[in-house]
């Protein structure tokens, strides 16, 4: 197999969200020298743009996703090593949470899988997240995005009063709420500069705002 | 003035049953516990502290918001179940309290290993006081107003049970998953049997059908990992299903080819279109609700605003019957009374028989 095929085959494995089998030859490609910086941009971008185009077009849904994103972290976490040699990129950070009053976690998670699989660096507040914890956190990490996530539309006003609390403390991130039962009114009337209704848009989203490729 | 709750009873079974000798078009608003809690002053452990206590929340909430239907919403197969497994299996710290709405599940600790699956307990609802409140308030409620009713579902149970890790499961290990959910059924059937000793028999059942989402899943798991499991009920209990999706894609359509549905229960897709051609191609199937969202006009919006969502839909979907007025989902406290009250009031100026646009 040339390096082609193997980056081709390694594509194909992350798609399928195969995660063992991802790891087997991302460690073969590292091992044929194959730079990392392709296996970055050629099988996990590409292949996470694939997995995405295939969740647009209704082929993928919610399980395969979080699969691909489980198999993209796993190749991630193989080549990031060999990626930090020599470079001094600062990764994007993004700090997440669920708002107070709501312990739903499921659209977060898969947020989370996507964003660490591209390279984001994700700081994971949980659920049941204050709006004080979101502005201590912000304050202490710095972080390029804050993103608020919750599947309740009983949490909005909670959402509102984090986003004020930030803004009038003067945390410049871009703030992103996410949440199927959200809509672009809603999320411009709680102070957000974007909002998404589910985790692949999110990522898109992000990347479009950190003006990432 | 007493409540004319034996008039709301006949709009709702004539709407259903598209008959024309109805007054008007009925409604049915999802108050949940925090409406409760907001009308009646009360924090929502001084409500679950009797049935008596509930039930009389319930009827001061739902007839100050001028509805045709009333519920206890905690007998709601969401965090009431996930409270019921947590207590069945000792798990009750994966439960957080509040003080003026529900408690809820924090997704995924019930059930967070394959273990904790192959041995989870199916509770025992009679022995869950919080259930036992709730469907003694229910049959309070049954006696005093002759409405009644169960919410059940399964895949809303099993998100609180098994968290993020159940949609892993459907490609890994759908047996497991499927395990899980054959379990939540047998609870499921619980609740009903202890409804049926304590209430009676059920005529109609409000079902959260969560996984009819094309975000979520295919329509092919929704029916492995659900649907199968609302037609196993259908057969046990001959009873009428609402089906339920609040989500912003739901099968609503493929649904109806599958199961005999009484009613859909929906916010989206917010295009009026999809539900004119809904309701031509399904007329003995009830709309409730269509595209009115909480999170638009009534959330941001003005009495007028929301008067018109109203309007629009009653419009284009009462004609003939088969359609009530209902507002997804919950009605939360940034939603203000003003908004909340332009609900009522536009039924009753568009939406009585014979209705008159002009």
């Amino acid at each position: 197999m040339n390096d082609n095929e193997l980056l081709e085959k390694l594509r194909s494995t992350i798609i399928k969200g195969k995660s063992e089998d991802t790891i087997d030859l991302t460690k073969k490609a590292l091992k044929a020298k194959i730079d990392p910086k392709r296996i970055l941009n050629e099988v996990i971008i590409r292949g996470a743009e694939n997995v995405g185009l295939k969740y647009e077009k209704g082929e993928y849904f919610l399980g395969d996703m979080l699969l691909a994103a489980d198999a993209i972290n796993d190749c991630m976490n193989v080549i990031k090593p060999k990626l930090k040699e020599g470079t001094h990129e600062t990764p994007v950070k993004v700090l997440i949470g669920t708002p107070e009053g709501d312990l739903h976690d499921i659209g977060k998670s898969l947020v989370i899988a996507l964003l660490q699989g591209q390279g984001f660096e994700v700081i994971d507040l949980g659920v049941d997240v204050s709006p004080e914890r979101f502005l201590e956190v912000a304050k202490k990490e710095n972080a390029d995005i804050i993103g608020i996530s919750g599947l309740l539309t009983v949490t909005i006003s909670k959402m509102k009063e984090t986003i004020a609390l930030l803004k009038r403390e003067g945390i410049n991130a871009k703030i992103i709420l996410g949440g199927g039962i959200l809509s672009e009114e809603s999320c411009k009337q709680a102070g957000a500069d974007a909002w998404t209704k589910d985790g692949w848009e999110g990522v898109k989203l992000i990347k479009k705002l950190m003006e990432v490729s | 003035m007493t409540y004319d709750w034996d008039a709301s009873r006949k709009r709702i079974i004539g709407t259903f049953f598209g008959t024309n000798k109805i007054d008007r078009v009925p409604y049915f608003p999802l108050a949940c516990e925090e409406m409760i809690c907001r009308v009646t002053g009360k924090t929502y452990k001084e409500i679950i502290a009797s049935p008596k206590n509930y039930a009389n929340a319930a009827i001061t909430t739902f007839e100050f918001l001028k509805a045709d239907t009333i519920s206890i919403p905690t007998a709601y197969a969401g965090p009431g179940e996930a409270l019921a497994f947590a207590e069945a299996n000792d798990k009750k710290e994966s439960i957080k309290w509040f003080d003026y709405k529900v408690f809820m599940a924090k997704q995924g600790v019930v059930c967070k290993t394959e273990e904790d699956i192959d041995k989870l307990e199916i509770p025992d609802h009679r022995k869950i006081s919080l259930w036992d409140t709730c469907v003694s308030a229910l049959d309070i409620i049954n006696k005093k107003l002759g409405m009644g009713g169960l919410c059940l579902g399964i895949w809303s149970v099993v998100q609180e049970l098994r968290g993020v890790q159940a949609y892993r499961d459907m490609r890994r290990n759908p047996d497991l998953l499927l395990k899980l959910c054959e379990k939540v059924y047998q609870s499921q059937m619980d609740i009903l049997n202890f409804y049926q000793e304590k209430v009676g028999g059920i005529g109609m059942i409000f079902f959260t059908g969560y996984s009819f989402n094309k975000h979520m899943m295919s329509f092919e798991d929704a029916m492995k990992f659900e649907g199968q499991f609302i037609k196993r009920i259908q057969k046990e209990t001959k009873a009428s299903i609402i089906l339920h999706n609040c989500g912003t894609t739901p099968y609503f359509n493929e649904v109806c080819n599958e199961i005999d549905l009484l009613a859909v229960n929906g916010s989206h897709p917010l295009d009026i279109e999809y539900w004119v051609n809904f309701k031509e191609k399904f007329p003995n199937v009830t709309i409730i609700g269509a595209n009115i969202d909480v999170s638009r006009e009534l959330l941001n919006g003005t009495p007028q605003d929301v008067e018109n969502k109203v309007k629009e839909n009653i419009m284009h979907l009462a004609s003939g019957g088969r359609y009530i007025v209902g507002p997804i989902c919950c009605l939360p406290w940034g939603v203000s009374l003003k908004n909340i009250m332009a609900i009522p009031k536009a039924i009753k100026k568009w939406g009585t028989y014979p209705l008159n646009f002009n």
